[in-house]
């Protein structure tokens, strides 16, 4: 049983990770908690079934024309929401956050309903629901799998185009001292939009995977599933890229086995009872270094 | 000069609201409240009651109203939120052109807003809140019942689905999963009361949140108990996941669930695993008399989609709302005393869910029906309790 859960465990947990990277982007590069990453999250699941549907795309298509769509939104955001109040204090860009939170998912709620819907059946390969690896007791399917390797793969992309681009170079700039990146030549407006679109197609890609994954996708989702990914970002040390990918597999795994062994009604007690021990441990988090080298 | 210009638009605003408002006056409605969830989590269901009663409304209006005023339906959106129905409330007292209430659909809701409608005296009538605490917050200083419902008790369900299990299926080795909240709860401890007192043994008690997707860890530790059947005091969101998980790691026994699995959605979103539920449901389109037969066909012209139990409830309850205002006037007071009046079955109004009637608590005596379902379809369960 113990195998069979932490399966569990680390399938939810790559799906936080992918939402949490873009929560720590966003922060490294402007200290702005984005409330409102929780509906891309959620629009990436809805696009993509309308892309589906509607158009009758194939669904590498309609997957990657989703995640483009949410990337775009993500930095539609940013210019109308966030931008104007740049050099606001800090309070007023959280608060303008969650206000396009709350408009983004009644907006859903207008587009496509409140009842929860399906994800298009006929769209996904037959093999998806084939076993790929078992041990045991301990059976992965192929969707699984889909679910890790894609995880996986992003992350890794992630990290070269961090580490290797000049864009990421600029973002990384940008994270130390924004002033002296501009002062060096670095056009911020748009290291920041390309942030934000970076990981608001991240979360969309979480969003379609839930989605095919458990089925269902309804407008509300977004908001436990960005609470979960926020809480991982901040375990992981908020502003570090893989803090938040660590720390997404280990609140997946935490509440997993909180769940199957503590108490279940607690489980996301047991999941935040970790990141407040690891957080009054680690103030900076588990992989969180000093406050000047983020991103 | 623009403050001119500003106001000369603000007066031309001014007085099309003063138009438009005139007709309104001149008509003569009678007004109906519907506070209901409309946006939220749980505005699917306030989707489905909406549609009962409007349906209701449209039908009594195109008879020419009552005594020849239209009624109207005001739809108040409380989100499922007991803050928010705590603030609704006080807007339904203090709006004197509305008469009576049909809702609140959560149980949390409703008893959010009790308090409010009975020390204004109001009436209300509960088409789906099935928390057994109502009973006790009903009634005012006098023990006049202010609040009444047409759907049964989450005691009731729960007993009712225990004795079903043993009797009905044989089945004597339990897996419970409910919600944690007042409806789950209720449900599941009603159940579970009964289950024991008949000698069955109840192998998991496992909670969840409302919202959540992933059920594999409480299944996982579930599988392991080896349950004869699954028992779900939830939702249908949650309860088409948790079906289709628990087939997908090879827990396929028969499920239980009460009214609030009643959806025909529960069929798209639990896919090939959704055979093998039973539920208790208060209306059977199946066994439903002709007036049901047509207001299910009207339903689905209309709405596109099949008919659940709380669309017809809602219709029914606007219906008896309709009846009392049409009877002793549009008086808050005397509407209250006609419809704690209806309290024998053969007072009790004949509407497409049955013979609607009240107890001295408000609470309704009806019976349940038990669906299942089958070749991805409800049908009712081949064996009835009596």
């Amino acid at each position: 049983m113990l195998e069979q859960q932490l399966v569990n465990g680390l399938t939810l947990g790559l799906i936080y990770a992918l939402i949490a990277v873009g929560y720590t982007m966003v922060y490294g590069v402007i200290e702005l908690i984005n409330f409102a990453h929780g509906e891309v999250y959620m629009f990436g699941a809805f696009l993509c079934m309308m892309f589906l549907t509607v158009f009758g795309a194939p669904l590498i298509v309609a997957v990657l024309l989703s995640m483009v769509c949410c990337a775009l939104m993500g930095v539609l955001l940013d210019v109308v929401a966030y931008r104007p109040l740049r050099n606001a204090p800090r309070l007023a860009a959280l608060i303008t956050a969650i206000g396009m939170s709350i408009f983004l998912q009644n907006l859903a709620m207008i587009i496509w309903g409140s009842r929860p819907l399906p994800f298009v059946k006929e769209a996904l390969p037959a093999f998806f629901k084939v076993t790929a690896l078992s041990f045991g007791d301990v059976k992965i399917s192929w969707m699984q799998m889909t679910i890790y390797i894609v995880a996986v793969a992003l992350m890794i992309l992630l990290n070269l185009i961090i580490t290797k681009t000049r864009t990421g170079t600029a973002m990384r700039a940008l994270a130390q001292n924004r002033v002296c990146a501009s002062l060096m030549g670095i056009n911020v407006n748009r290291v920041i939009a390309f942030t934000f679109a970076l990981g608001s197609g991240l979360g969309a890609m979480a969003g379609i995977m839930v989605s095919m994954f458990y089925n269902t996708m309804y407008p509300t989702m977004g908001y436990n599933a960005g609470v979960k990914a926020f809480a991982a970002a901040v375990l992981g040390g908020i502003g570090s890229v893989p803090g938040a990918m660590f720390g997404g597999v280990v609140l997946g795994i935490a509440e997993t086995l909180g769940a199957g062994y503590v108490s279940s009604p607690y489980r996301d007690g047991v999941a935040y009872a970790i990141m407040i021990l690891v957080i009054i441990l680690r103030p900076s988090g588990l992989l969180g270094r000093a406050v000047t080298e983020k991103a | 000069m623009p403050g001119k210009g500003l106001k000369f638009l603000g007066s031309v605003c001014l007085m099309g609201l003063l138009m438009a408002a005139v007709p309104a006056l001149a008509e003569d409605v009678i007004k109906i409240a519907v506070p209901s969830p409309y946006t939220g989590s749980a505005a699917g269901f306030g989707e489905n009651v909406k549609a009962g009663v409007t349906l209701k409304v449209e039908e009594i209006n195109a008879a020419g109203g009552i005594d020849g005023k239209k009624v109207e339906a005001v739809y108040l959106d409380e989100q499922c939120e007991p803050r928010e129905a705590a603030t609704v409330s006080t807007k339904i007292a203090n709006d004197k052109a509305i008469v009576g209430i049909v809702g609140h659909l959560c149980s949390s809701a409703h008893l959010a807003a009790l308090p409010t409608y009975v020390r204004e005296g109001i009436a209300a009538i509960s088409p789906t809140a099935t928390s057994v605490t109502i009973t006790d917050k009903n009634k005012d200083a006098k023990g006049n019942v202010w609040s009444f419902r047409n759907v049964y008790r989450d005691d009731f369900q729960g007993k009712f689905l225990a004795q079903y299990v043993d009797k009905a299926m044989g089945l004597k080795k339990i897996a419970v999963f409910y919600e944690n909240n007042d409806y789950g709860i209720g449900l599941k401890d009603a159940f579970v009361k009964e289950a024991k007192a008949l000698g069955l043994t109840i192998v998991g008690e496992e909670a969840y949140m409302k919202g959540a997707q992933d059920f594999n860890p409480q299944l996982t530790k579930m599988k392991g108990g080896a349950p004869e059947a699954l028992f779900i005091a939830g939702y249908y969101p949650e309860g088409a996941l948790i079906v289709d998980q628990a087939k997908k790691i090879g827990l396929d026994v028969p499920k239980f669930g009460a009214d609030g699995f009643d959806n025909a959605d529960y069929i798209k979103l639990a896919g090939d695993a959704a055979d093998g539920l039973y539920l208790t449901a208060p209306f059977l389109a199946e066994t439903a008399g002709p007036d049901a037969k047509k207001f299910i066909e009207t339903f689905k012209a209309r709405f596109g989609r099949d008919v659940d139990w709380m669309s017809a409830n809602a219709y029914d309850a606007t219906a008896m709302l309709a009846d009392a205002i049409a009877k002793v006037g549009a008086d808050r007071a005397k509407i209250r005393d006609y419809l704690a009046g209806i309290n024998t079955a053969d007072k009790g109004y004949k509407g497409i869910t049955g013979v609607n009637y009240f107890d001295k608590n408000g609470d309704c005596l009806k019976p349940a029906y038990v669906k299942m379902v089958k070749g991805n379809a409800f049908v009712p369960a081949p064996k009835q309790m009596d």
